[in-house]
């Protein structure tokens, strides 16, 4: 113990004092008191709607995160998203993004930005705070879980925007294309578990279910197999600072018939278009409308199976000060090409009051109703195949550091 | 509108007295001459006044008297420009200070003046040359949301309108052609020029309505971290 302490103390005094010199650093520390009925999730080797189940009703770590942002030189920047989720992962720290950004200055009214690394692809509309979370409530979307639990770039995206903006008019135009690999996993989770409402994160070197886990084995999601690169493609077109539209294609381009010979790991061929519009007005109201729809397949041993996805959401959120509240409406569905194996129905509430009394202090309180009909809940856990699972978390969270200025 | 940096306020207060100066120049080298007070107000379509609109009043008879250069400052403050418009003859310079404890990084890629100032805190850079008229739009490359003007004009009289939507100044008698502008103007600049003779008397008015509604003021309240 004391010899952990030992090194822990004089890394943790480093990374501060590295920060410390950094361009913008961020300690977020996010306490939770949860009550929940729901049965347990994929990350205690089960099946839910939820991330909390009813034993782990009581005190939680929601997240303890600590980002940095430094310039390297005159164009380039590097940012580290670091969290603990306290979940007995096989890693206890790991990274949910990491990459590095090049950013010339803007030409003629034109700007472009360059990432390589591993990020998120640009479909969130929700999660637009830092660490890419929601300002809207604790719980993500549908969506927004499902990219959060198995979706990541890990590779190159170019986004150029024309900056319309600045030039008089009244909207701005972007373009983004990204080619990225280790992406053979997508697909498993949905498959699976299907979707799930959740904040937690993947980090990299992390896993997705238990050993013991049934039916996801202890995934890894970011994995590569069979060689092969991902592409995406997407526009997005804003008008003022009110109005943001977002579409985005996306293939992993995973060959179905690979599998890992020492793992016996499959690629999952995934694909999906989303597309999804953010308003807010000056009066402190935000809508938000968001549709994903896609497809995961398998082909081993020459059987082709699919699982075609859907889910979409509606968000409204009104904040006046310090004050927020919002309301979110979530629909998913997954059909199965064999018989029923991995189909499942569902929907969700979420009301949630967000009081942020300081940069450095929030407060939420959310309540969220999972509803959803799931095949294997019956066929491979032996629960109900329909459930209506409830949880409800207060946290308080604090946060530190130069970003916030 | 976000209150101006001392510094600022102070060069506003200073180019409040050069049409008064221009004024005291015309009387002391071409003797008694007629002048009037020229009142201006700026209004949008529903008739509501405008406060923060950009007018200049640029004489068209004879060699107009060129307006002197200043030195003007616009500094950085909680990721903003501050103030985020100024006013400045053709000629001046303007200092780009960031009293931040971030960096910031400075462009603009207007043709009036294309210029970068590379990541910076503090004042390390000497002030920026405007020798060109027109709308120059500032941004930082780091922070998408900052957005700054700098209105370079080569009139001798210019200001910005008051609360009650109005900009006055004390002017000779003769012809002028009278200009506004704002950031969030849907028309063009053009449109609303006018043709003005000041003759008879010792006050004159004009009132200008905008013909396109403003578009909407920036969003307040977002945190900086968001995106945006």
């Amino acid at each position: 113990m004391l010899r952990r302490a030992s090194v822990l103390v004089p890394l943790a005094w480093l990374v501060l004092a590295a920060a410390a010199r950094a361009d913008g650093w961020e300690l977020d520390l996010d306490g939770r008191l949860v009550s929940s009925n729901a049965d347990p999730s994929y990350t205690r080797g089960g099946i839910s709607g939820v991330r909390f189940d009813q034993d782990q009703s009581g005190l939680r770590l929601g997240r303890a995160r600590f980002a940095l942002t430094e310039s390297i030189g005159e164009l380039w920047s590097v940012h580290l998203d670091a969290s603990a989720w306290g979940d007995h992962d096989r890693i206890p720290v790991g990274l949910t993004e990491a990459y590095l950004q090049f950013r010339p200055y803007p030409f003629a009214g034109y700007r472009l930005r360059v990432k390589a690394g591993a990020f998120y692809p640009p479909v969130s509309l929700e999660n637009r705070a830092a660490g890419w979370e929601s300002p809207y409530s604790l719980s993500y979307s549908a969506i927004d879980s499902w990219l959060a639990i198995e979706v990541r770039t890990i590779g190159v995206e170019a986004t150029l925007d024309w900056l319309g903006r600045r030039q008089g008019h009244d909207f701005d135009l972007g373009v983004t294309g990204g080619v990225f690999g280790w992406n053979e996993g997508i697909g498993t989770f949905i498959a699976n578990d299907g979707f799930t409402l959740t904040d937690r994160q993947t980090p990299y070197g992390g896993r997705v279910g238990l050993p013991s886990d049934p039916l996801l084995m202890n995934f890894e999601p970011f994995r590569q197999l069979d060689g092969r690169a991902g592409v995406y493609g997407g526009l997005e077109l804003r008008w003022l600072d009110r109005v943001v539209v977002r579409a985005l294609r996306y293939d992993n381009r995973a060959d179905p018939t690979a599998v890992d010979n020492a793992t016996n790991a499959i690629a999952w061929e995934t694909s999906f278009d989303s597309l999804g519009v953010r308003g807010e007005t000056a009066g402190g109201w935000t809508g938000i409308l968001q549709a994903l729809k896609g497809n995961t397949a398998i082909e081993p041993g020459g059987f082709y199976l699919t699982w075609p996805f859907k889910a979409e959401y509606a968000l409204v959120a009104k904040q006046a000060g310090q004050h927020m509240l919002s309301l979110r409406y979530d629909r998913f569905e997954v059909d199965s090409s064999i018989g029923g194996d991995g189909s499942e129905t569902g929907h969700a509430w979420t009301a949630a009051y967000v009081y942020t009394p300081s940069e450095h202090w929030r407060l939420t309180l959310e309540w969220l109703r999972v509803t959803s009909n799931s095949y294997y809940r019956n066929d491979v856990f032996g629960l109900a195949s329909l459930a209506s699972e409830t949880q409800v978390q207060l946290a308080v969270r604090y946060a530190l550091g130069s970003a916030l200025r | 509108m976000r209150p101006p940096a001392r510094r600022a306020e102070w060069k506003t207060a200073f180019q409040g007295l050069a049409p008064l100066a221009a004024l005291a120049c015309a009387l002391a080298f071409h003797g008694p001459v007629h002048a009037a007070t020229l009142v201006i107000t700026v209004k949008t379509p529903d008739g509501h006044t405008l406060q923060g609109a950009v007018v200049t009043a640029y004489p068209l008879d004879g060699t107009p008297r060129k307006p002197a250069p200043i030195k003007a400052v616009m500094d950085q403050v909680n990721r903003a420009f501050a103030p985020d418009l100024l006013v400045i003859p053709v000629g001046s310079t303007v200092t780009f200070p960031n009293s931040d404890s971030v960096s910031h990084q400075i462009y603009s890629f207007s043709p009036v003046k294309r210029f970068q100032l590379p990541l910076y805190r503090g004042t390390p850079y000497p002030p920026v040359h405007f020798d060109q008229a027109g709308v120059v739009t500032l941004g930082c490359n780091i922070h998408d949301e900052m957005v700054g003007y700098l209105v370079v004009t080569d009139a001798p009289y210019y200001g910005r309108t008051d609360a009650r939507g109005t900009w006055s100044s004390e002017l000779v008698h003769g012809r002028y052609r009278i200009t506004i502008w704002h950031p969030r103007m849907r028309d063009e600049a053009a449109d609303l020029e006018r043709e003005l003779t000041i003759g008879e008397g010792d006050h004159a008015e004009l009132t200008l309505r905008l013909v396109k509604s403003l578009t909407p003021a920036p969003l307040a309240e977002r945190p900086h971290s968001w995106d945006y």
